[in-house]
This record gives C-alpha cells, sequence and structure tokens, in this order.
C-alpha cells in the first residue's frame, strides 16, 4: 500500500510553514526562525533515511552514502537525481541540482532585476529581501540532508547556494571525527 | 518458537526488548541479548569473518547458546535487531524474511512524529504488530 500525497499540497505546506515560523512566531529574529526550520527538515530527514535505507547493504564509506543521497534519496523525495557532485576530497561535498523542486515556481520580483541600474537606493535591499526570504525556504531541504546523513553516521553542516536560479546546490561538510 | 526480540540503538542503548516466554526467563533472556551485541560489533569490525555477506544488513547466526540460536541484523543506521529463538533447524530464508517485516514495522514505528529519536519505542501499535510477525514466524516463507 503506498499512499501518496499531491505535490502541490507538500508545497503549500512548505510556503506556510516558513511564513509561519518567519512572519508569526519570530518575526524579528530570522536567525532563530531558520534554526527551528532547519530542526523540522533534520527530523523529517532522519525519518526518511530510516525508510529508504531499508532495502540496500550497509555503506561502506562518506562518499558511498553521499552517493546514495544524491541518486535513491534525491529520486524518492523530487523523482530526479543531483546533476552535479563535487567533492575536494577532504570532506566537502557539492551537491547541485539544476532544477530544484521547491524552488521551481517562485520567482524574484522583476523589477528588482530592470530598475538596478536606476534606483540604486531602492534595489539592494529588494534584492536582499528576495534573497533572505528564498534562502529560509532553503533551511528545510538543508536539514533534511543533514538529518539523513547524520543519521547514517556523517555528523556534517549543509548550507545552500543560490546563485543562479532555479538551480540550487547544497554544500555538506563532514565534521572530522 | 521465537522466545526473544530486541531492538538496540547505535549507542547499545535498548530500544524494545521483548520476550514471548510463559516461563519467569526475562532476565535470561535479556542477558543473551546483551551478549550478541559483542557478537555484532566483531562481525562489523571485522569483516573478513562474515566473508561473501560483507555488508549485508542480515548478520546471520550470531551464536548458538544452551538451547537457543541467536541471530542479528544491523541496519544502515547502526540500530541492530536481534532475535533468539529456540527452533535448531532455523531456514536462513525464514530468518531474513523475519527481519525484513520486524524492520519495515520499526521504520513505521520510528516515521511517527511523536517518536523521540534513541528513546525506547512505546508505541502499543508497534508490540502488536511485532507479535503478530512472531506468531507467523516459520509457518509461511512468503509474506
Amino acid at each position: 500500500m503506498v499512499r501518496e500525497v499531491s505535490e502541490s499540497c507538500v508545497d503549500s505546506l512548505l510556503t506556510e510553514m516558513v511564513s509561519c515560523y518567519c512572519n508569526r512566531f519570530y518575526v524579528n529574529k530570522p536567525e532563530l526562525a531558520a534554526r527551528r526550520i532547519e530542526a523540522i527538515g533534520y527530523q523529517v530527514g532522519h525519518q526518511l533515511s530510516e525508510r529508504y535505507t531499508m532495502e540496500r547493504p550497509r555503506f561502506t564509506d562518506h562518499l558511498e552514502a553521499i552517493k546514495f543521497i544524491c541518486k535513491d534519496f534525491w529520486s524518492e523525495l523530487f523523482k530526479k537525481q543531483i546533476d552535479n557532485l563535487k567533492t575536494n576530497h577532504r570532506g566537502t561535498f557539492v551537491l547541485q541540482d539544476n532544477k530544484f523542486r521547491w524552488l521551481a515556481r517562485m520567482s524574484v520580483d522583476p523589477s528588482t532585476d530592470k530598475v538596478s541600474s536606476v534606483e540604486d537606493n531602492t534595489s539592494p535591499t529588494a534584492e536582499n529581501k528576495a534573497a533572505q526570504s528564498m534562502s529560509m525556504h532553503l533551511y528545510f531541504p538543508c536539514g533534511i540532508i543533514r538529518g539523513a546523513l547524520s543519521n547514517l553516521g556523517i555528523p556534517c553542516a549543509v548550507s545552500a547556494d543560490i546563485s543562479n536560479l532555479p538551480a540550487c546546490s547544497f554544500v555538506v561538510r563532514i565534521k572530522a571525527g | 518458537m521465537i522466545v526473544c526480540v530486541a531492538v538496540v540503538g547505535h549507542q547499545n542503548n535498548p530500544l524494545f526488548i521483548q520476550s514471548f516466554t510463559e516461563a519467569d526467563d526475562a532476565l535470561k533472556l535479556h542477558h543473551i541479548v546483551h551478549c550478541s551485541l559483542d557478537v555484532v560489533d566483531e562481525r562489523v569490525n571485522n569483516p573478513k569473518k562474515s566473508g561473501p555477506m560483507l555488508n549485508e544488513t542480515f548478520l546471520g547466526l550470531l551464536y548458538p547458546i544452551e538451547n537457543y540460536k541467536v541471530y542479528g541484523y544491523l541496519t544502515n543506521t547502526k540500530v541492530k535487531f536481534i532475535l533468539v529463538t529456540t527452533d535448531l533447524d532455523v531456514k536462513d530464508a525464514d530468518v531474513r524474511n523475519f527481519f525484513r517485516r520486524f524492520h519495515a514495522a520499526y521504520v513505521d514505528a520510528v516515521s511517527n512524529p511523536f517518536h523521540v529519536p534513541g528513546k525506547k519505542i512505546t508505541s502499543r501499535t508497534f508490540a502488536e504488530r511485532v507479535s503478530t510477525i512472531v506468531k507467523s514466524f516459520g509457518f509461511s516463507s512468503a509474506g
């Protein structure tokens, strides 16, 4: 028996959760809101990794676990794999998704792109604001990755980078020891 | 007959332990489970011994003791499942099947948002599901 949930519901839930934490619970404390959202993601990732690793042999090293996140885990979550994986072989991995599903339907206010040269005093703040609310939505997937990896025995820190939408890269830094 | 099943967390903390005997030998069974943890560690840290079963979640027969046989299973998330049985000619397939269903039950239990990771599993639904799986053990390999 497979129970399914419509994708738009999940999208709306994510948007609503972020706006709830940012605009109602922790209005002037974005760091605190970010931490809370990340913590929710952590729990979700923790539980999902338990489920999705059920029928597979144990991982022998970090790379194998990261590959699992890139391929199977990502396919289960977003119906696609991570497009590009880079590593410095010293515990840092960059997972790039060229069309990240949860950002695909988000748009940055178009006025900010055009007027940037004319009105220099307003556009940076508008752009900042857009980037900030965008990054708020990324704490949840970051938490999911961190939760999944730490449940697999790999403590790490995960951050996201959105330089060109809708591509999105997640930087995983594995903690030594 | 299965006399005891246990779930042990990644820091060797007991998450769930249940014995299925009439007699008052819970302590003895807990002791057997406790001893088996060392065998699991040994299997995992010296993969040469386990040979072809390298990195498989099913660890096979851990050790026989008195009238019991102890089987182990280690998930990707370093959670151990231990099974103590009195049957002396158990089919590997049956045990595998048992652990597969047990693992599914465990995953459903820890996916409960009210379950705190690393704490004991108190869900009654889980306990009931486990006893159903235990009762059906050995009767059919399909399921």
